[in-house]
């Protein structure tokens, strides 16, 4: 699994920071904006949300899915004072590019207009539904107020008797349960309401299929698929002559939190065209890189000089040290290491550098032999010194990595302060890689 | 819709409503008519298609659940789950196991506000507008059937059967295998030759487009042969064949036979002469003498298998037949059965009643909030006697500070 790894940055204005590295596990996703994965227009979550999070201009094919496209066609019109001429009109359908499928096999009329012309249809239950939840909601409202009321007086009903003649407590535990748990769907309905609803005539005989339907063959192009029928779940057409086209689903960006301190670690532009983020505190902006240089053989008991890259990424010479952790809460190394004993600096990350080959870099930095291998613009070598401690399997290590952290994203520029220069370590894990038994 | 409807319900809230079945996930936002969305509960795994009720231990579930989650929240629902309030629909058998790890992701991974566990079969009751009803679910693992009886399940006269859509594409692809042919560039090879070109999707799609529940006199004669091994000759003339391409090169040859036959799985007795029909009859019996005739008056039938051709004439003249055997003739004195009719398929049934529920006041005082969850650890569930449903009074200040 791949894990990004975000850097929540301290924040100087917000009296709550944090300076820790977060996984995706522990970040928290929020719906940033919204927009028409087609047509690539902004919407707003209030819009979205009237809307049904659906494009008003966009359509899909309910046959395959995929988008329609307006076809414009010219029809004549016989002119209602002169019958023997017409008119040349224009009209316009949709039709799938793909399938083939267009609105006219659903024998739904053309439009006059190119877009907007595209009415949503209703579902024949809706105004059962709305009286129905009309209903509710009264009771609803019967049973809040209710419950107000019986905060200030205190009703001896027979549940509470019963309760107090029961000898071992189980009855009111068990009233309270039913009442709570199991009915907890349950209105009650003791209330007069003044909206009522009107029951629905109840079926008797739900009628048979059709003889024919035992002798004619099945047009199997006729009948949808299942796919079909739940991509526009309210209708759940089964004949293709009730397909009719589904507007674009949006799509949304998302932006990432930090769950304890709420800071935002990415949070992308709202033009859906562009591809920045406003804020983007990604781990490879902030902290050094470690990698392995070179894969090397392993053998038992035996020294080996191992050297890793380590990359800087910010703009400020990083200072880093490489620090052992403690044997005891170490079960993941298999491998005796030496680390260098003094600091090193990395020199900062300059983009121009990199074309530069005689930059003087080696003379800023005063580096040992044994300690550096090499120095190249902002990356380092450095030695640490390796003895596997088993026969055969991973060679893995574990050592922490300190290095200082200039704080430099949140500063405001009108305020002249310096940036807070703050050490930070990570516990790194290494895996060198196998030996194998020897033969 | 007018403007108005959506602001006076669901207000800003975007409160979701969950109905996670075995086979299809039904989502979408309360006070709406019908879920945005109906999905497989499934996800993909490193190309591997992953059910959510099939899984070895907690973690594996937890993991699952997290994505098909994130997946519903911002693929499809696109609402922030923080601190919102959520309706869950739950079958009243639903394992713990998957409840309290469906709760724990909610609630610690995705930080819900509140969730408002309802039971499926009381919701389809709600979607309904009534309190009374026998609520049969045909769903995909199984037919379960409560009767509920002035809101209160009666719990002692369930029924379970594990005959649903699962036995049906069971039963085709077993006769597929013994019967079909597919016809190939290469000619026309039987289906047993190629075993791979089945799976559970085009199983699905065969029986949604295809099979059918037959008449009860057709299905009489059916039985007789598939069952108590009369003659062939005695079936009924078949129904017309299918061609039903698999893909460019491909085409399967469905028999009438299969077409017709598949779907009697629901309805032959057992060995214990159960059936999906015969649910009725015995929860009817299991109930007490004075709610019979009524439950009888008041059946909801539920489930996306419920949506065949054919299957609620069958059912209605199957309870009719059933009742003159001597099992429940002189016990049983139902004159009539009724059934009571939906304003939604049958398949988002329960997820309209959560939808109704979500949209009203008193969700809060009927959902468990975040608070109370972290302290109290766990959920409370309704088969566990000893132990107190939280009240909410408190909690509910809790949230309106928030």
């Amino acid at each position: 699994m791949l894990i990004i790894l975000l850097f929540n940055e301290m924040s100087l204005s917000g009296p709550q920071h944090c300076l820790k590295l977060k996984c995706s596990e522990c970040l928290l996703n929020e719906v940033d904006s919204h927009y028409c994965p087609m047509c690539l227009e902004n919407m707003s979550s209030s819009e979205a949300k009237l809307k049904k999070n659906r494009c008003g201009n966009c359509f899909d094919c309910p046959s395959c899915g995929h988008t329609l496209t307006t076809r414009a066609t010219n029809v004549a019109i016989s002119d209602p004072d002169d019958p023997g001429k017409s008119t040349p009109k224009k009209m316009y359908y949709m039709a799938c590019g793909f399938c083939r499928w267009t609105t006219r096999d659903v024998a739904i009329d053309d439009k006059t207009v190119a877009s907007g012309g595209w009415e949503d249809i209703e579902n024949t239950h809706a105004k059962k539904i709305q009286s129905l939840l009309d209903y509710y909601h009264e009771l609803a409202l019967n049973e809040k107020a209710e419950r107000e009321r019986k905060k200030y007086v205190r009703r001896r009903s027979h549940l509470y008797y019963a309760a107090s003649m029961d000898k071992y407590g189980m009855v009111t535990v068990a009233v309270k349960k039913k009442i709570g748990a199991m009915s907890n769907v349950s209105i009650k309905e003791n209330e007069e309401t003044t909206t009522q609803i009107t029951t629905e005539e109840k079926i008797s005989d739900f009628p048979a299929l059709p003889d024919d339907f035992f002798t004619t063959p099945l047009e199997l192009s006729k009948v949808t698929t299942i796919t079909q029928r739940l991509a526009s779940p309210e209708f759940q057409p089964t004949i293709t002559n009730d397909l009719y086209p589904k507007r674009k689903h949006l799509l949304i960006r998302k932006s990432m939190r930090c769950k304890e301190c709420e800071h935002n670690l990415i949070k992308p532009e709202m033009n859906p065209l562009s591809i920045k983020f406003k804020i983007q505190l990604v781990i490879m902006h902030h902290i050094p890189e470690v990698r392995l240089m070179a894969p090397m053989e392993f053998r038992f008991k035996k020294e080996l000089k191992v050297v890793l890259l380590l990359i800087n990424p910010v703009v400020h010479n990083t200072t880093v040290s490489l620090l052992p952790v403690d044997k005891e809460s170490d079960s993941f190394s298999t491998a005796k290491i030496e680390l260098p004993k003094k600091e090193v600096v990395l020199a900062r990350r300059d983009d121009a550098a990199i074309y530069d080959d005689a930059t003087q870099m080696h003379q800023e930095f005063k580096d040992e032999k044994n300690v550096v291998a090499f120095r190249k613009a902002n990356k380092l070598g450095v030695i640490i010194k390796v003895t596997p401690l088993i026969q055969e399997g991973d060679v893995k290590v574990s050592f922490v990595l300190r290095h200082d952290y200039r704080n430099t994203a949140v500063v405001l520029p009108m305020e002249n302060q310096e940036p807070q220069i703050s050490w930070l370590q990570h516990r790194i894990f290494l895996n060198l890689g196998r030996i194998h038994k020897s033969k | 819709m007018p403007l108005y409807e959506g602001v006076i319900y669901s207000g800003d809230k975007n409160i979701v409503v969950l109905d996670i079945g075995a086979a299809y996930t039904k989502c979408g936002i309360a006070g709406e008519t019908g879920p945005r969305c109906i999905i497989p509960s499934h996800i993909k795994k490193d190309d591997q298609i992953v059910k959510l009720w099939d899984f070895n231990n907690e973690e594996e579930l937890y993991e699952n659940l997290k994505e098909f989650l994130f997946m519903i929240y911002f693929r499809h629902l696109l609402v922030n789950p923080k601190d919102r309030r959520m309706v869950i629909s739950e079958s009243l058998l639903c394992p713990s196991k998957f409840r309290d790890t469906l709760a724990r992701v909610l609630f610690r991974h995705f930080e819900v506000g509140s969730i408002m566990f309802g039971t499926s079969h009381l919701l389809a009751l709600t979607a309904i507008g009534v309190n009374t009803g026998l609520v049969m679910d045909v769903g995909y693992t199984e037919t379960l059937l409560i009767p509920v009886y002035e809101g209160i399940p009666v719990i002692k006269a369930i029924q379970s059967l594990p005959i649903a859509s699962q036995a049906i594409h069971k039963k085709l692809e077993d006769q597929l295998k013994e019967k079909a042919t597919v016809n190939t560039a290469g000619g026309c090879k039987p289906m047993s030759s190629m075993p791979d070109c089945l799976n559970e999707q085009i199983l699905e799609d065969i029986k949604v487009r295809c099979c059918f529940v037959t008449s009860l006199e057709r299905a009489k004669q059916i039985q007789e042969v598939t069952v108590y091994g009369a003659d062939s000759n005695k079936l009924p003339a078949a129904v017309p064949s299918v061609k039903f391409p698999l893909d460019g090169s491909q085409v399967l040859n469905i028999d009438g036979t299969i077409r017709e036959h598949t779907c009697e799985i629901l309805f032959e007795q057992d060995n214990e002469e159960n059936s999906v029909p015969t649910l009725v009859l015995d929860a009817l019996l299991k109930c007490p003498i004075d709610m019979r005739l009524e439950l009888a008056d008041n059946i909801v039938v539920t489930g996306g298998t419920a949506m065949l051709p054919g299957f609620h004439h069958r059912l209605q003249l199957e309870l009719y037949d059933q009742l003159k055997k001597p099992k429940y003739q002189n016990k049983l004195v139902i004159k009539k059965f009724q059934f009571h009719k939906l304003f939604s398929k049958e398949n988002y049934t329960s997820w309209l009643g959560g939808a109704m529920y979500g949209a009203l006041e008193t969700l809060a005082t009927r959902s468990v909030s975040r608070d109370v969850y972290l302290t109290a650890g766990k959920l409370t569930d309704w088969c566990c006697i000893a132990e107190e449903m939280e009240t909410e009074k408190e909690e509910k200040v809790k949230l309106k500070n928030r």
